[in-house]
């Protein structure tokens, strides 16, 4: 049997996570609250694959390229640079025109996957969909061909969406877009705030990963001037890590549950 | 009239001969110029009418023939996909070279004046 493949994400202790990235070819969802670090850990995933050997692409629906250009910047990645050497491009586009890319034979996306040998694309965010119908069977079938187009270039996609809860613990409404994406994707991975005496702790966790084995406890991750750094995890209400008093672990356990 | 063109001259006279062939060639409105700094910033951006007027923050019937004509005079390069038109920038290293040569001479003072003057007068 061929050792699996894996697209490594370069952000420490997520890898450990899923057990040394991503799985190759698969199409891998990250869902979050607003500002909770989404198109950081997506920038970090597509610098890492630049600068290791797999070019890469971001696509944005909402977001200006050159906001990429220097939030990257702040954290030590030259975009711009890469850019240059052609191990990335940023491209701002719409859902409508990259679903009509897609379909076409030798599109853009598909001559940048062989002029360039992109691997890795970011998609930031996949909420932009929503606003192309109201049919959610139509959505759907709109998700599942983006996806597969992705797939079939034998790219490693990640895919943001933002989620309409802020804390972890809100209510959560019913979600049609979830459930379908979550679903269609083969790996998903929750963002959450997490508020313990009044102050906010970000959270992250790897819900599903189809065809492996992932870390299935929920970690506090940080932000710091190198990107994300996930920390190690709490062990449950038994077996907390030295330091992290109870109550902090309840709070990030509960933050997860849904409802 | 004849003092018109001296006044002209008065003012274009100093512009590098590349960047003024190049105002000649594609920047014969405001909207064109606001386009190429969007391009410039933006040059990996491909969208439609509507949607490259909504990031550039004009309506799409101003934007549309601006467009149009960018991409006839090879600047920008337009697709059609099915039913949709879309924009992009030209692949060209030497057109992608000019315009980055213009957009950055453009953020000296003195050579934004000239050249507003120049777009204002309708060129030549
Ligand atoms: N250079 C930096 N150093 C440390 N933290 C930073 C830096 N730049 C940004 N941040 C933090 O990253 C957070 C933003 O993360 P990001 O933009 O990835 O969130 P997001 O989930 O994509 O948000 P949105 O839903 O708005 O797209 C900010 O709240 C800020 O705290
Ligand atoms: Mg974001």
């Amino acid at each position: 049997m061929q050792p699996e493949e894996r697209a490594v994400t370069g952000v420490p202790g997520f890898d450990a996570m899923l057990r040394g990235g991503f799985l190759t070819r698969t199409a891998n969802l990250l869902e979050g609250a607003p500002g909770c670090g989404k198109t950081t850990l997506g920038m970090q995933f597509i610098h890492y694959g630049a600068t290791h050997g797999e070019p890469g692409l971001i696509l944005t629906f909402e977001q200006f390229p050159e906001q990429y250009y220097r939030d990257a910047a702040g954290f030590g990645w030259d975009f711009r640079e890469l850019e240059r050497r052609r191990l990335l491009q940023v491209i701002m586009s719409s859902p409508e025109v990259t679903k009509a890319d897609l379909e076409r034979f030798n599109g853009r996306i598909a001559g940048l996957v062989s002029n360039m040998g992109v691997k890795r694309i970011l998609v930031d965010s996949i909420s932009q969909f929503e606003r192309m119908t109201d049919d959610p069977v139509e959505l759907r079938n709109l998700l599942h061909g983006f996806l597969n187009a992705l797939r079939r270039e034998g790219l490693t996609a990640l895919f943001t969406r933002e989620a309409y809860v802020l804390l972890g613990d809100e209510q959560r409404e019913e979600d049609e877009t979830e459930a379908s994406m979550s679903f269609l994707v083969d790996s998903y991975v929750l963002l959450r705030y997490v508020e313990i005496e009044s102050a906010i702790h970000r959270a992250i966790i790897v819900l599903k990963m189809r065809g492996s084995a992932h870390d299935t406890h929920i970690r506090q991750f940080d932000i710091g001037p190198h990107g994300l750094v996930v920390q190690e995890p709490f062990k449950g209400r038994e077996g907390i890590l030295s330091g992290t008093p109870q109550y902090m672990a309840e709070s990030f356990i509960k933050a997860f549950v849904r409802r | 009239m004849e003092r018109e063109n001296l006044a002209n001259r008065a003012y274009t006279g100093d512009i590098d001969p590349d960047l003024l062939d190049f105002l000649n060639q594609y920047v014969d409105s405001f909207i064109k110029w606001d386009l190429m700094r969007f391009f410039f910033n933006n040059p990996h951006t491909i969208d439609t009418v509507d949607n490259i007027a909504r990031y550039a923050g004009r309506n799409p019937e101003a934007v549309e023939q601006e467009l149009a004509e960018l991409a006839m005079r090879g600047l920008l390069e337009e697709t059609h996909m099915g039913t949709l038109v879309v924009y992009a920038l030209s692949a060209d290293p030497e057109i992608r070279d000019r315009l980055s040569r213009f957009i950055q001479a453009s953020e000296d003072r003195q050579f934004r004046i000239r050249a507003i003057y120049h777009v204002i007068k309708g060129g030549y």
